[in-house]
């Protein structure tokens, strides 16, 4: 297992490596750069574009090969200062420092900064992250479990009211553009009814950004009340998300159970006398249990991505809404760092829907 | 070998000796295009001990019986629209279902037509012995181990220690059917049913796991409902035999008198279609025309339109096998359709034919086969 693991993590370099560059290529693509984004910035000065475009290697309009430098400069295998492969203490720039190595791009740990603000990139990242783990654990723990429920019962009963009922309510949020379920919910409960607020995760009164040094100091001193404001402006995302996501992983989890129920040796455990309940979760829901498994580790790239259109709409201060403001910006270390970020957790989901799938299903050995 | 036809069928067994008794069974499933009957009106018994022969065509309703008697079926879309399955005198489609499930397993067992699919791929075989010992002897878990790897050396499972800890995916078919036996022995039940227990194996194998149901039986005293298409099996292995066909019993007997003296068109043809001596595990279809479609069944006998003896009565009037006496065969050649004669050419012509496909029939008897060893 531990080598199959390693094989796995080796095979999925050249994947990464792959997604950076063709998202760089993208990014090339757009309209504007980096450049264009500093002169429309009144916030940077002159001195500290000149020295970003000196650290990066960016130039106002590159050739090939100067989109190459850029490239391998955010990638970490360029010296952008010195200007080549090696780095300053002359070994290949791509060693880790402490092997000679250079200490600028990704491979480095420096994920460039942003166009727009000047803040580093993983910085932002990481100021993020919180609030999207958060909204989308939360999310995802509800949503999962709710799933799971409605679609065991709704097979168990297939065609009883109670199956009839969540197929029709899995079409209907299943068809709902979730910006428009976000804006409706918003309306029904936070601007009509006053009862939940409508956007942000923590009040707009509160003196300070939530995840800043002074936001912490300040909830420790009292956590209780600071985690109940928190919990108010979760329910309404988390509605949103989980309406939509229980409509088609409720499904999953019929359409696998019946699947799981057919089965002769489902018909085998009754055969021999079993309970319903011992029949339904101990032989069929262990097989369905599968590809359900599957199903939710490949959801997992998803807690750190963040929901894009839930966190734009109740203007949540997570990774969604980074990379919608980065697309916005044209903040392209942003977006660059994001994707890699997020296609790495990509790979790791899928490598450990893999070795759970393993762990559960013995017919499969490496 | 002499045969008479004409004999009258044997006297009904004294009801002591009955364990199965199922009496105008009828199950019909409730589709989209309307209703199947599948099975349309069964009737026949097993007795304490002894080996009865289901056999009949595919489609004719033999698993759903089975099932019927499992209670097995999804109620909707099945539905028992009458009869009676006494298990010692008592009816058990009116038993709740908390008491159904304690016979089942544990009195009644089955083994079902799909061994690589019958067991749970994500348990180990012992595990899953072991969980009906458990459940129905109520014994803790290492005595129900221990009775496992028993019921796995019985069935002629080499290693049975080391091949409880093994996976359904890592035995072979024949293997995973002698699992499959084990655990639906394990317990002890008074019956066993068998659904084809062989049409998915080797022919080679098929013959070491009859031999074993056979020597197992003779063992523990179960009695035995097995259903085949291969009339050599029943000529091997069984007392009585039940031919069924389109959901109905069309004639039954010992089997000498169905094998012998085949009174019913269609036992005759069954008989006649055994390829030669031997062949095993061919699929009937060799009668021809095909099974009638079970939404327009035909008015009176279902087997007219493939029936070389057809004739006038047949066409309106429905030959139910008879209760108690007369010719135990669904067939207006046997029994006298009132208002008509039976002409005596046709009489006379069954006759004939059903000398020669008794001649057919007459199965070479395997010897005692090997067990496992061959299959390793
Ligand atoms: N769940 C079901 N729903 C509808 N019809 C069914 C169902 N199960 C069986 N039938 C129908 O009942 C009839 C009898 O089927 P059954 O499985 O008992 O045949 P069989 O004699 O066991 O055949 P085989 O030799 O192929 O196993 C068939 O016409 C079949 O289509
Ligand atoms: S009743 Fe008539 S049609 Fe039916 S089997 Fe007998 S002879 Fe053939
Ligand atoms: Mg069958």
């Amino acid at each position: 297992m531990g080598r199959y693991i390693l094989r796995r993590s080796v095979q999925a370099i050249p994947v990464i490596f792959l997604i950076a560059i063709v998202s760089f290529m993208l990014m090339q693509a757009a309209p504007g750069g980096p450049a264009a984004a500093f002169n429309q910035n009144p916030k940077i000065s002159q001195a500290q574009i000149d020295g970003w475009l000196q650290r990066w290697c960016l130039e106002r309009n590159p050739d090939v090969v100067g989109m190459l430098r850029e490239f391998g400069g955010w990638l970490g295998v360029y010296n952008c200062s010195g200007g080549g492969l090696a780095s300053s203490s002359g070994m290949p720039n791509f060693l880790p420092a402490f092997l000679g190595g250079g200490s600028n791009g990704v491979l480095h740990g420096d994920f460039g900064f942003s166009i727009f603000t000047g803040q580093p990139v993983l910085g932002m990242i990481l100021e993020r992250l919180p609030a999207t783990l958060v909204l989308t654990g939360t999310a995802l723990i509800i949503w999962i479990t709710l799933a799971i429920i409605l679609g065991v019962i709704a097979a168990v009963k297939r065609y009883s009211l109670f199956d009839q009922a969540v197929t029709l309510f899995s079409y209907i949020f299943y068809s709902l553009p979730t910006f428009w379920l976000g804006l409706i919910l918003i309306y029904l409960f936070a601007v009509d009814l006053h009862w939940l607020p409508a956007q942000g995760i923590i009040n707009t009164r509160s003196p300070f950004s939530f995840n800043t040094p002074a936001y912490w100091t300040d909830f420790w001193k009292n956590p209780g009340p600071a985690l109940v404001v928190i919990g108010q402006h979760l329910i309404l995302p988390v509605m949103t998300l989980v309406a939509v996501s229980v409509a088609g992983d409720s499904r999953f989890v019929r359409s696998s159970m019946l699947d799981t129920l057919s089965q002769d040796y489902v018909r085998t455990a009754k055969a021999k006398g079993l309970s319903q309940r011992t029949v339904i979760f101990r032989h069929a829901f262990r097989n369905a249990l599968l590809p359900i498994l599957t199903n939710i580790a490949l959801e997992i790239a998803f807690l750190f991505s963040g929901a894009i259109v839930t966190e734009t709409i109740f203007d949540w201060p997570g990774m969604g809404r980074l990379y919608f403001d980065g697309v916005t910006n044209r903040d392209y270390f942003l977006l660059m760092g994001i994707l890699l970020i997020g296609s790495i957790l990509v790979v790791i989901a899928n490598l450990a829907a893999d070795v759970i799938y393993a762990w559960a299903d013995p017919r499969i050995r490496y | 070998m002499t045969v008479t036809l004409d004999r009258p069928a044997s006297d009904a067994p004294p009801r002591a000796d009955i364990l199965l008794d199922v009496q105008d069974l009828r199950t019909y499933f409730h589709v989209m295009d309307g209703t199947v009957k599948a099975v349309d009106g069964v009737s026949f018994s097993v007795r304490r001990g002894e080996t009865l022969g289901v056999v009949g065509e595919s489609g004719c309703g033999k698993s759903v019986t089975a099932l019927t008697i499992m209670r097995l079926l999804d109620i909707p879309p099945a539905e028992i629209a009458s009869g009676r399955i006494l298990l010692e005198g008592k009816d058990i489609l009116r038993l709740p279902e908390e008491q159904m499930r304690h016979l089942r397993g544990n009195e009644i067992a089955m083994i079902f037509q799909e061994p690589m699919s019958s067991l749970n791929p994500v348990f180990t075989v012992g595990n899953q012995i072991s969980e009906a010992v458990e459940l129905h002897l109520k014994v803790k878990h290492k005595e129900a181990v221990e009775r496992s790897i028993e019921a796995l050396r019985l069935v002629g499972i080499a290693y049975p220690e080391r091949r409880i800890k093994q996976y359904p995916h890592e035995l072979s078919g024949g293997q995973r059917q002698r699992v499959m036996i084990a655990m639906a022995l394990s317990c002890e039940p008074k019956l066993l049913i068998a659904d084809e227990p062989t049409t998915a194996l080797d022919v080679t194998i098929q013959a070491q796991i009859l031999e074993l149901i056979r020597s197992i039986q003779q063992k523990t005293g179960t009695a035995l409902m097995l259903i085949t298409h291969d009339l050599g099996v029943v000529a091997e292995m069984v007392n009585d035999v039940v031919v069924m066909y389109a959901g109905r019993v069309v004639e039954h007997g010992t089997v000498d008198e169905v094998l012998l003296q085949p009174k019913h068109p269609y036992t005759e043809g069954l008989l006649a279609s055994i390829p030669s001596k031997g062949m095993r595990g061919q699929r009937l279809n060799v009668i021809k025309g095909a099974v009638p479609n079970p939404f327009n069944m035909p008015k009176g006998c279902n087997f007219s339109p493939r029936c070389p003896y057809q004739f006038e009565p047949c066409l309106d009037l429905d030959p139910h096998v008879d209760e108690g006496g007369g010719p135990a065969a669904a067939c207006w050649l046997w029994k006298q359709a009132p208002g008509y004669s039976i002409p005596a050419r046709l009489h006379e012509a069954q006759v004939r034919a059903a000398l020669r496909a008794a001649e057919a029939s007459q199965v070479e008897v395997s010897p005692v086969l090997a067990v496992e060893a061959a299959e390793e």
